[in-house]
């Protein structure tokens, strides 16, 4: 490994991922691209209508909007590149260079992205009387830029699940015109705007007063909604569709997690509950019924965060072994690296290592290939904690284990090491379960001899 | 470093190229950067001030000037996106060594950056706010922002000096003391460059059209620009060594540009005249453009080689991996191609490596264990008692647990098993006829022998439950006669199960009859 490794204390990587990523999500979509464009929406009708109601509503929800849009919006979206950089250096260097145009033209989207915003948000008591019709139109410019950049990282993110011919031919337009990119680009953009259009409500019926507006407004939000969750929902079908069958079988496993995957009934009963309760939000919407909107908003954006949560965790998990299918595993090793190194030995291919010190103790070689192979997912002693999963084995049975994580597991890369390292890694995680070895401090996997301590 | 990937070395521009838009687009990001650091250490100077003078409720010059906090952040995050793509395509190992080993401090940026925006944001919209609010909420903004370039510094002065990797790694996230006087200074120079642009950027904006605060600022700028020579020369004492004539020459421009730009303050302060916009932003950028390019081709000097160095080690990398990439693409399609959905698929690649293609325990890594695995073909138990062991595994052996396939695929192995080797079907009787006396001897043995581990009843003592692996329970998990009679007579190795050779053959199948016989379903 070129780079040294770190993992996030007790949560690991994956969950300091996802925690990030789901948020940005969350906002990204729900916010950012819905609820902006709701507000678009709002101040068209009220300028068609000359309703200061709807001209008010729209002016006043931008506010919070644009401190959550600039404020963590975007710096949990700059997070994703940030929080992987630092602990997934190679996959996202990799993802660079395979995707930079895409990413070039997407940044450029984004810098347009938050002028307009800007200027939209600090022009609006400026720009009225003939101005205003321009004002609206910056407006819809902002959702056309928005959909625009779901339109490119849709095509990148795809690119992870279901990347094609690319690991063959390595062609960009294969990678990024993957089967699964129209698909998720129709649920991602359902998803913004009837989440937008969700929390739109949320705010509507909430925190407003105006009687009568808000009874129209609510309809209208309902409307949206209603048709957006359908969207959403035919295209999470085609979406599964695409998906090669090798990734789409753990799908349910990769909600339910081992703590409940002998219950899959749960996995039915939550998504049908929250489908339901999406659904009955709309429709009493639709009705415009302000006291029934106001029981169930909070569960229907609780359920929607959720669903967003769970379509993320679907996606990241199922490709399982590979972070780019045929090309890298999960633990940032090469397909081709992990052949070489089983022939090759990795610890004497490690700089990092040699610059612990290369011991031959089991302990320090143990600790640093499992911060190579095994930490990507598993911690010791945090969530997914590898002394639980390796409890009651005899080390014989680790080795054995090792030597065929990849096609006992189906969601486990390789072990990639020579038999000697498998070895060594064996004896340490039997040690380790067992409590006969203790590591302080796991987060960087490498032990220093004393000496080295001392300099 | 010798173990460089092969993605590494395309790059979808030119070096040169890249090279300058990197460059570019660090100069706008940072102009921006000052800009709203700037800002925020004004506005709650301002705060502060009008607070102190207890002018609170007449019209607020800091709130005018967080206002525009909004902008500057907001261009700022989006512009040091541009610098982020580029330095990872052109410096990687630098860069990414730099950000791993200060991996903590460098993931937190995302978190004060999101504290400090929204409070920030908040705190200039909000208009009926507690001063005392105002001022912690404030506070932790301004902290939390404050830290951020530190840890930006410390990433840069970690990227651009590999010599001191392995040392940070060693020591855990310190820098050595010259170092860490350098970065100090760097850092205090870049906040003293934002005090600098944050005047004059409110000299023209904000202070429009106001005597008094123009001079305020103007006397903000005066204060700023003395400060930052002081700590510019700090920061040279600590550059030293790394100084050669073309730095300096590029240098000694922005240094000029700076002593311009303070006499143009004077003049304006004296004449009580004001400042040319056009002149004033020139000698701005005439001073951060040499300052961040003095910055650029010391990095340089100390990075390019190494990167040359680390493309030529990847290459020869590369060639190491191609003889393997063949096989790694067959090998993924292969993956592609077995969809863990079916009994047969789980058993053929979950289960055969252990117990066999045949189910005879004799797979590929059975020669590894010390305990064998099972005959899978001989046992005939319950569903119950079957699904139990897959998702518990068995203590003390290698057997694992199998709770990653849901019930669904776990029956549909245990349905599987069942067709093809009837591991749930009918036990067959003992083969041999076992004479009274043998059979006699044998119930003795049992309840003087066995039953110590395996109970009287078959389902294990509970003395036994705890050995590792334990006594299987005999009334719901049976084997076929001649495999029991294998077990009693060679033991089970490596487990409690010894072997009873000693005894004579008819007692033994004896002993598989009393067993078999306590099977209750």
């Amino acid at each position: 490994m070129e780079f040294p490794i770190f993992q996030v204390p007790y949560l690991g990587n994956g969950m300091t991922i996802a925690l990030n990523a789901v948020l940005h999500l969350i906002i990204a979509q729900g916010i950012t691209t819905g609820v902006i464009t709701m507000i678009a929406l709002a101040e068209y009708i009220g300028f068609k209508k000359s309703s200061e109601h709807w001209e008010n509503f729209a002016r006043q929800l931008l506010k919070p909007t644009i401190v959550i849009v600039t404020g963590a919006g975007s710096i949990t979206g700059v997070g994703i590149w940030f929080i992987t950089s630092a602990l997934s250096p190679k996959g996202i260097g990799l993802m660079l260079r395979i995707f930079f145009w895409p990413w070039f033209v997407e940044w450029l989207a984004f810098a347009v992205e938050v002028i307009v915003i800007l200027l939209y948000f600090f022009t609006w008591e400026k720009w009225t009387g003939e101005k205003k019709k321009k004002h609206i139109r910056m407006g819809f410019a902002y959702s056309g830029l928005a959909i625009f950049s779901a339109f490119l990282i849709t095509g990148i993110l795809g690119f992870m699940l279901t990347s094609d011919g690319w690991p063959w031919n390595r062609s960009f337009w294969s990678a990024f015109f993957n089967p699964s990119f129209p698909p998720q680009l129709f649920l991602r953009l359902g998803i913004a705007f009837s989440l937008g259009s969700v929390f739109a409500s949320a705010y509507l019926v909430l925190v407003r007063h105006e009687t009568g507006f808000r009874k129209e407004a609510l309809r209208f939000f309902g409307k949206i909604a209603l048709v957006f969750l359908a969207l959403a929902l035919v295209s999470t079908w085609w979406y599964f569709s695409v998906v090669p069958s090798r990734f789409k079988t753990h799908a349910v496993f990769s909600v339910l997690t081992s703590h409940f995957s002998q219950h899959p009934e749960f996995f039915w009963i939550l998504n049908i509950l929250g489908v339901i309760a999406l659904l009955l939000f709309s429709l009493v919407a639709l009705r415009g019924s302000i006291f029934s909107s106001k029981v169930l908003v909070i569960p229907a954006i609780l359920f929607f965060c959720g669903f967003v949560t769970e379509y993320e965790r679907v996606r990241e998990f199922i490709r399982g072994p590979f972070l780019l299918p045929g090309y890298l595993y999960s633990n940032q090793v090469q397909l081709d690296e992990s052949l070489f190194w089983k022939n090759d030995g990795t610890l004497k291919n490690s700089y990092w290592y040699s610059q612990a010190g290369s011991s031959e103790d089991t302990v320090a070689q143990g600790t640093y290939l499992f911060g190579q192979n095994c930490s990507t997912c598993h911690t010791m002693g945090g969530l997914n904690d590898i002394k639980d999963r390796v409890q009651g084995r005899s080390e014989d049975g680790i080795y054995v284990i090792l030597g065929n994580t990849h096609q006992m597991v189906p969601f486990m890369p390789p072990f990639s090491g020579n038999d000697g390292e498998r070895r060594a890694l064996s004896a340490f995680l039997y040690q380790l379960a067992n409590g006969q070895i203790k590591i302080e401090e796991p987060s960087r996997f490498l032990i220093l001899s004393r000496e080295d301590k001392n300099e | 470093m010798n173990s460089l990937f092969d993605l590494l070395i395309q790059k979808p521009l030119s070096d040169s190229l890249l090279h300058y838009l990197l460059f570019i687009a660090f100069v706008l990001h940072m102009l921006f950067v000052l800009f709203a650091l700037g800002t925020a250490m004004l506005a709650f100077y301002l705060f502060l001030e009008t607070w102190h003078s207890g002018r609170l409720h007449e019209s607020r010059w800091d709130r005018e000037v967080l206002k525009t906090f909004t902008v500057h952040k907001s261009l700022a995050a989006v512009l040091g996106v541009a610098p982020l793509l580029l330095i990872q395509l052109g410096l990687a190992v630098p860069f990414f060594n730099g950000v791993t080993l200060f991996a903590p401090y460098w993931m937190l940026i995302i978190l004060l950056l999101i504290i400090s925006f929204v409070l920030f944001d908040s705190l200039s919209q909000q208009t009926n706010i507690q001063p005392y609010v105002f001022l912690i909420l404030g506070i932790i903004a301004l902290v939390a922002l404050l830290i951020v370039p530190a840890i930006f510094v410390l990433v840069m002065v970690t990227a651009e000096n590999p010599d001191q990797w392995a040392n940070i790694l060693k020591n855990g996230y310190h820098l050595d003391k010259a170092l860490t006087i350098h970065w100090l200074f760097r850092y205090l120079h870049i906040l003293g460059a934002a005090l600098v642009a944050g005047g004059v950027f409110h000299f023209f904006f904000t202070a429009k059209g106001d005597p008094q605060k123009r001079t305020k600022m103007l006397h903000w700028i005066v204060a700023a620009i003395l400060e930052q020579s002081v700590l510019g020369v700090l920061v040279l004492a600590t550059l030293t060594k790394k100084l050669d004539y073309d730095t300096i020459i590029v240098m000694t421009i922005g240094i000029a540009a700076a002593s311009f730009l303070l006499l143009n303050v004077f003049q304006a302060l004296n004449k009580n005249s004001t400042m040319k916009p056009g002149l004033v932003f020139s000698l701005v950028m005439l001073i951060i453009v040499p300052m961040l390019f003095t910055r650029q081709m010391l990095q340089d000097k100390s990075l390019l080689p190494l990167n040359r160095e680390l493309e030529a080690n990847a290459r020869v990398y590369e060639k190491n991996l191609s003889s393997y990439s063949q096989s790694a693409l067959d090998n993924y399609q292969n993956d592609l191609n077995t969809v863990y959905d079916n009994g047969k698929t789980i058993f053929e690649k979950s289960c055969t490596f252990c117990h066999g293609g045949n189910a005879d325990g004799k797979g590929n890594e059975a020669v590894n264990l010390n305990i064998q695995p099972e005959a899978i073909a001989s046992i005939r138990a319950n569903r119950d008692y079957i699904y139990d062991i897959l998702i518990k595994g068995v203590n003390g052996t290698a057997m694992p647990y199998f709770g990653y396939y849901e019930k669904g695929k776990l029956n549909s192995l245990i349905d599987f098993l069942n067709v093809r080797f009837e591991v749930l079907g009918k036990l067959s009787p003992v083969p041999v006829t076992i004479t009274l006396s043998d059979q006699e001897k044998a119930d003795q043995t049992f309840s003087q022998v066995c039953s110590s581990c395996h109970g009287k009843d078959g389902r294990g003592a509970p003395e036994a439950i705890k050995f590792q692996p334990p006594p299987p329970d005999f009334t719901v998990y049976n084997l076929l006669p001649g495999r029991a009679f294998e077990v009693i007579s060679n033991g089970y190795p490596g487990t409690m199960m010894t072997l009873f050779s000693n005894l004579p053959e008819g007692v033994r199948w004896g002993l598989v009859k009393i067993v078999n016989d306590k099977r209750k379903f």
